[in-house]
């Protein structure tokens, strides 16, 4: 039997205890840490860095004793119990992501109450039965259900066992008064709690969005509709890789590896739940409904289904439509009858996510015709009316969530999202979210840093640093040239913030990828993008996004700055509406049928389409004639 | 029922490009050569004008190449060693209207020989023939950013069809081109995106879009001709349609690509089923820039004479007598 | 052209009932419009959008059969003027030609040889076609017996003399052969001949006026299985009426030229043939009959033909093969990419760039990116493990580490366990190699 080990983490005092020679950045996981990592443990992203202060320490691979220093967390094993100091850089930060709502957001709120009519999927009950006689001597089952026929149109309800074990107990302690929470969706209700008398007591429900990076949670008032709070986290699956293809190599290959993945995004949602409950003084026993919307992988590793064959040709999915679930089958904090509703999806990379977004958008009400742009670590795009809809996805890369860049970093204070550059003297200004010292730069702060760059020709169009500038700024790092916009006196972190060659060819993929999405979409559609009517932004780019910046570097298509809107979070938005109203739950599952998805890999278009957006704003400058 | 011909109706021509320069025009050739132009697709002439044929440079190097096959020996074999005779040789002995030099000794991994050097050679093989000369660097950036911009110098005002600019290494060929009055070939990889990128660089440099000739890259017959062949139907169709960043002629080094390959250079006991390795060998060569003519090709640029006649034979049946 | 994926969507009930196989009838639709399927398999379709689809799909040429039922060459059903567009359909058909005054063993001799193995393909002229010079009807009966027994291939039998055709045909029953030609003179027999033996004709004539008149005549007397041959013989010539005909079939839908259409080598040298040739088959002959009939000279015409027709839409991919570049020896370094040619192109400049020789070894992943690959788990610790062994990697260098791209980084542990080489992680850039190259290999 392996012998156990402690690993001890400072400075936050926590302990794990794990089995002899596993990795520091797994012990780091189970004390509920998180390292930062994009490579998926395989040592190579280098950002799991920390410091063995004490204890036997061994090098993975040989098994030599580490060095000194720092060391990375997944190349280093305990042999012993050890002592480990985890460096601010290379922690997995909390901290506020997009909501949905208001906070700093400049997004509109799209009026909710809109379209569909409040009819939540849940509400509670309150009975009053005729006492059993001689002559109506019917069960007490059939009593209930006789009088929920009644009152809700349905014909067959189910009931959990130990609810219908103490049914007989519930009628009588209530004197034939009983409040039945039902959950009703596709004919068939539930009856997910049943008090006796009429009870008083709140039907929460939550709306979840479960992204590839961030996870936000709308606790709502399921009688009044009102959204009671809103909090979002990181996903803390990125421990486990940054995109969705990662983490299926990890769910797939690795032992334990979904139930690892399932656990932690399970924990994510939970202790949002529980800060939001305690926040209203609300009880998890009051949770009976949650609608989930999530990009179908990210469904997928929720439930715990195997994502293998979505990643592999031809990209299908286990589930597309997963039937609902309970919250103890998932250990998720709420009542654990509670009703757990994944959105549909429309395919492997088109998820519940899209078309909570699409429900949002009313894009399948309208005439003209409406393209929908989610930019995620996914680049989502939604094209059509109330005729027809294409959906493609694209992987852009987490670039504009500030993934895989020197100086990225989410929306959050301290995140650069504006800059100037003076012409001829090329001085850098910026402005960051909170108004302090500049630590990296979030979404808008690089777009608009690369609109500039090109504005003041210190990059091409191909978005190549022009080294022969005169300029102390442009200079050679250890990845080859870069561009110093930040100087360190005035930064944050105490380091000069640059951006480097490779950071822009990461850039300019991310948004060659979103913008050759939409080029196959119309293609497909055999539209001209001035046959767009109007464009719905949702995604995690920052605060604000400013439309001229996005343009100017080819990621959005240069239209009137009217016909755009960034909508923000729509999924979560989206999974509120059908959490509050039968009506779009099943417009959802209608639009999830109704969707056409376009696999992008099939053919050569996309491809092409990409090294012609590959340029700045693109090498079709007819596109772009703002510009 | 008369049949009337179907014509297709463009909106613009391609860029017509001069290489080379008389005395008068500052520079020694005996007379300056004219491609592009044409306002059709290859040869349609009831389409539209034609002007100018397509023209053929042989290939020399300034170094006695020792992978060249043994059927080139009877041609070139006492020439190799001597550049400014071996492009003789081509313009008098077979009909060439370009030569195109390779710098290939500049090579650091060959002879590494010097900038002065090359320009050196440059200036002798200019003193040799009288037609315009395309001079193309070793093929290592580094080394041919070294290396072009004295050949540039040493030979300004001559207008020599110089290259190649990439798109990761196009900035001192162009301001050399620039400078020293000379046209560029740009060199994008089978891709039209990138070849019309590297336009746009150029251009935005201050280089006039009729000094650039385009090289779009191609393979030989049987190792993608087809993508090469695809791209320059499509990169013609463009400059036809509008394109101002597709317009310009287009150059294909035809003959190294061929003479690599085992279907051009294997005697025939190596694969019997082949045949003979003789007409095999300039077949390749003839038939991957006749199919290329028929995309768009301008400039054909071959290693073997016969292989030449017989392109000459084909753009002469092509052009009817028209063009010049 | 075809009906576009929305103008057939319109056509369809809508109800995405998924009866079809597909998910929604606007997928279904653009599968209809790629012609990945027939529009029969909506089982909802209403009669007007079935006759709708139906002329709409009727290809813009026509396919016609050279040969026996059982083993025709087909010609023709072409629609589209560039490559690049969609795949041409049905390849050129070539067929070399002999007089029947013409030594015919050494003939057949020579046809016999001219079927070649390159790249794993096989490549192989169609026809055996021909001429009467000899004006004599036994001699080319003959002849044609011979062909038709030894050649092993259809038959293009060449002449306008309705009687020498008439004479050959009752030994050749069943066979098919392509007659050529039905001039304006002598159509009207020419045709009779044709439509009672069941062969295709070739439909000659002196302009594309003429030729034009003269399909519609034939077509009136009931016979559709034709050729077009302008009857131009010189270069320019022939280019320009192909396209012609090309694009009256495909643009314009002009019936009289909705066949397939030929073209004859003129020169008189089979190199110069060769060359004249590769000019018909680029632009728009489905059959091109030439003289040149050596090994050498066909294999380059065949091979033209190959890389013609390929699918445009399949993306550039380098030959699976390790490839040395610079100066190798036992110790130089081994990296690993994918087949996707722009990537394969970019390492290994970067690694030429490098100056320090290596091997490139690029698995094949179908011609897709390294990302890509990886995240479709085409480029795996298995792929790289077989990789290694079809290309005797261990035979070739002395030691047994392996160069990564930094982007699969991921791939290090399951590719060191499948290969047993050491993995070293690389650059993620390509633009990194050089450098890279210096830190571990000087």
């Amino acid at each position: 039997m392996t012998r156990k080990v402690a690993v001890f983490f400072s400075p936050d005092g926590r302990v794990a205890h794990v089995k002899r020679n596993t990795s520091l950045w797994e012990a780091a996981a189970q004390a509920g840490l998180g390292l930062k990592g994009t490579c998926g443990g395989a040592g190579t992203c280098k950002r799991c860095q920390v410091l063995v202060r004490d204890g036997p320490a061994l090098e993975k691979g040989t098994g030599l004793p580490s060095g000194a220093g720092l060391v990375l967390a997944c190349q280093t094993l305990a042999a012993g119990s050890v002592t480990v100091d985890i460096p601010q850089d290379s922690r997995l930060a909390e901290h506020k992501v997009l909501l949905g709502g208001e906070d700093v957001l400049t997004e509109s709120d799209a009026d909710l109450g809109r379209i569909y009519r409040l009819q939540p999927l849940c509400r509670k009950v309150r009975l009053t039965l005729a006492a059993p006689t001689p002559e109506g001597n019917m069960s007490d089952w059939s009593r209930l259900q006789a009088a929920l026929r009644g009152e809700t149109g349905c014909d067959t309800f189910r009931i959990s066992l130990p609810d219908l074990r103490r049914l007989a107990e519930t009628l009588r302690s209530g004197n034939w008064q009983v409040t039945a929470t039902l959950v009703e969706a596709a004919g068939c209700a539930d009856i997910v709690r049943l008090e006796p008398g009429h009870s008083a007591g709140p039907a929460l429900g939550l709306a979840i969005d479960v992204g590839t990076t961030t996870v936000v949670v709308h606790l709502v008032d399921l009688e009044t509709g009102l959204v009671l709070g809103k909090k979002g986290t990181y996903n803390k699956q990125a421990r486990f890789g940054d995109d969705v293809i990662t983490r299926i190599v990890y769910a797939t290959e690795q032992e334990n590896g979904l139930s690892q993945l399932q656990e932690t995004v399970i924990s994510v949602v939970n202790q949002l739940v529980t800060g939001l409950l305690a926040e209203n003084g609300r009880h998890r026993r009051d949770v009976h409904l949650a609608v989930v919307a999530g990009n179908t992988t990210m469904i997928h590793l929720f439930l715990a289904l195997p994502p293998a064959y979505i990643r592999l040709e031809p990209y299908i999915p286990l589930a597309g439509s997963p039937p609902p679930v309970r919250a103890a089958e998932l250990g998720l904090a709420a009542n654990p009858h509670a009703v757990i509703l994944c959105l549909p999806a429309v395919a492997s990379y088109v998820g519940g996510d899209i078309v909570a977004g699409a429900l949002l958008s009313g894009i399948a009400q309208e005439q003209e015709v409406t393209l929908f742009i989610d930019i995620g670590t996914n680049g989502e795009m939604l094209l059509g009316n109330r005729d027809w809809l294409v959906a493609v996805a694209c992987s852009a890369g987490p670039a504009f969530e500030g993934g895989g860049i020197t100086f990225g970093m989410r929306a959050m204070q301290g995140a650069v999202e504006r800059v100037a550059i003076t012409p001829e003297s090329y001085e850098v200004t910026v402005e960051t979210i909170g108004g302090v010292r500049p630590l990296g730069l979030c979404g808008s702060g690089l777009i608009d840093c690369l609109a500039k760059l090109c504005a003041a020709g210190i990059i091409n169009r191909a978005g190549q640093l022009q080294m022969d500038f005169a300029t102390p700024r442009l200079r050679r790092g250890d990845d080859g040239p870069e561009f110093v916009l930040v100087w360190q006196e005035e930064a944050g972190g105490g380091k000069d913030i640059v951006l480097t060659g490779n950071d822009i060819k990461n850039l300019l993929r991310a948004k060659a990828a979103v913008y050759a999405g939409i080029r196959c979409l119309l293609k497909a559609a055999e539209l001209e993008m001035e046959a767009v009517w109007k464009v719905l932004i949702a995604g995690g780019f920052g605060s604000h996004l400013n439309i001229r910046d996005a343009i100017a570097i080819g990621l959005l298509p240069d239209l009137p700055a009217e016909k755009f809107t960034f909508v923000g979070n729509a999924a979560v938005k989206g999974a509120r509406l059908c959490l509050l109203s039968q009506e779009a739950l099943s417009e959802a599952q209608a639009l999830a049928k109704k969707i056409t998805y376009l696999e992008l890999s099939a053919g050569s278009d996309f491809m092409e389409e990409f090294v012609a957006a590959l340029f700045l704003p693109h090498t079709d400058l007819s596109l772009f004639p703002s510009v | 029922m008369v049949f009337m011909p179907i014509v297709e109706k463009y909106r613009s021509k391609v860029q017509e490009v001069v290489l080379g320069a008389t005395r008068a025009q500052g520079g020694t050739r005996d007379f300056t050569v004219t491609v592009g132009g044409e306002a059709a697709l290859p040869f349609l002439h009831y389409e539209g004008q034609i002007p100018h044929r397509p023209l053929i440079g042989m290939e020399i190097w300034d170094t006695a190449p020792a992978d060249w096959p043994a059927c080139f020996a009877p041609y070139f074999a006492d020439s190799f060693r001597d550049p400014a005779v071996w492009a003789q040789r081509c313009v008098s002995g077979y009909g060439a209207d370009l030569v195109v030099l390779h710098l290939k000794s500049a090579d650091p991994d060959l002879l590494d020989t010097s900038p002065e050097h090359c320009a050196a050679v440059v200036s002798k093989v200019l003193n040799a023939v009288g037609c315009p000369l395309v001079v193309l660097g070793c093929g290592k950036p580094e080394k041919d950013n070294l290396v072009l911009p004295a050949v540039a110098e040493a030979a300004a005002g001559e207008n020599l069809l110089l290259g190649l600019a990439e798109q990761n290494n196009y900035k001192s060929l162009t301001a050399a081109a620039i400078v020293y009055k000379h046209t560029l070939i740009a060199q994008s990889p089978i891709d039209i995106n990138i070849c019309k990128q590297l336009n746009i660089l150029i251009t935005e440099m201050n280089l006039p879009a009729g000094r650039i000739v385009i090289d779009p890259t191609t393979a030989a017959l049987g190792y993608g001709l087809e993508y090469g062949y695809s791209i320059m139907e499509r990169v013609r169709i463009g400059a036809l349609q509008g394109d101002a960043m597709l317009s310009m002629p287009m150059i294909g080094n035809i003959g190294a690509e061929v003479w690599r390959t085992r279907e051009a250079t294997a005697p025939a006991e190596e694969n019997p089923g082949w045949g003979e390795q003789h007409d095999r060998g300039i077949l390749w060569e003839a038939t991957t820039a006749a199919a290329l003519l028929q995309a768009g090709l301008d400039i054909v640029v071959l290693r073997h004479p016969e292989a030449v006649r017989l392109i000459r034979q084909n753009i002469t049946e092509l052009m009817g007598g028209r063009g010049v | 052209m075809g009906l576009t994926g929305l103008e057939i969507y319109k056509l369809l009930p809508k109800t995405n009932t998924g009866d079809c196989g597909f998910p929604t009838c606007l997928a279904f639709a653009m599968a209809v419009a790629a012609g990945k399927i027939n529009q029969e398999k909506c089982p909802h379709l209403s009669p007007e959008a079935r006759e709708t689809l139906e002329a709409a799909a009727a290809p813009p040429m026509r396919l016609v059969r050279i040969g026996p039922e059982q083993t025709p060459v087909l010609v023709g059903n072409e629609t589209e003027l560039f490559r690049h567009d969609k795949r041409f359909n049905n390849q050129c058909a070539i067929a070399v030609e002999v007089a029947d005054t013409e030594d015919m063993p050494a003939f057949l001799q020579d046809f016999s040889a001219l079927t070649f193995e390159r790249v794993g393909q096989r490549y192989s002229v169609d026809l055996a076609a021909l001429r009467c010079t000899s004006g004599d009807a036994g001699r080319f009966r003959e002849a044609a017996v011979l062909l038709r027994n030894s050649a092993g291939k259809p038959l293009v039998l060449i002449s306008e003399d309705v009687s020498i055709m008439a004479a050959a045909l009752p030994v050749l029953v069943g066979d098919r052969p392509l007659l050529c030609a039905a001039t304006p003179q002598n159509y009207r027999d020419m045709t009779e001949l044709a439509q009672k033996n069941g062969c295709p004709l070739v439909v000659r004539a002196k302009s594309l006026t003429e030729l034009s008149d003269l399909t519609e005549k034939i077509v009136r007397l009931g016979h559709r299985e034709l050729l077009l041959d302008s009857g131009s013989r010189e270069t320019a010539a022939v280019l320009a009426d192909l396209t012609q005909l090309r694009r009256a079939a495909v643009r314009k839908r002009y019936q009289p030229f909705a066949y397939p259409a030929m073209a004859f080598a003129s020169a008189t040298e089979p190199l110069a043939e060769i060359v004249q040739s590769i000019v018909f088959l680029s632009k728009y002959a489905s059959l091109i009959v030439l003289k040149a009939r050596q090994p050498a000279q066909v294999l380059p015409l065949l091979t033209w033909r190959a890389n013609l027709y390929s699918d445009p839409q399949k993306p550039i991919q380098v030959e699976p093969k390790v490839v040395a570049v610079g100066a190798v020896s036992p110790a130089s370094p081994v990296y690993v990419t994918t087949n996707f040619s722009l990537t394969f192109f970019i390492v290994e400049s970067e690694v030429a760039n490098s100056k320090i020789p290596a091997y490139i070894l690029p698995v094949n992943t179908e011609g897709t990116s390294v990302l890509t690959s990886w995240a479709a788990g085409k480029l795996t610790g298995a792929a790289i493990y077989k990789a290694l062994q079809e290309n005797g990697l261990e035979s070739r260098v002395n030691h047994k580490t392996l160069v990564l791209p930094g982007y699969v980084a991921v791939l290090s542990g399951s590719t060191q366990e499948a290969t047993g080489w050491k993995v070293l992680v690389g650059p993620r850039e390509a633009s990194g190699i050089a450098k890279f190259a210096r830190e571990n290999f000087r």
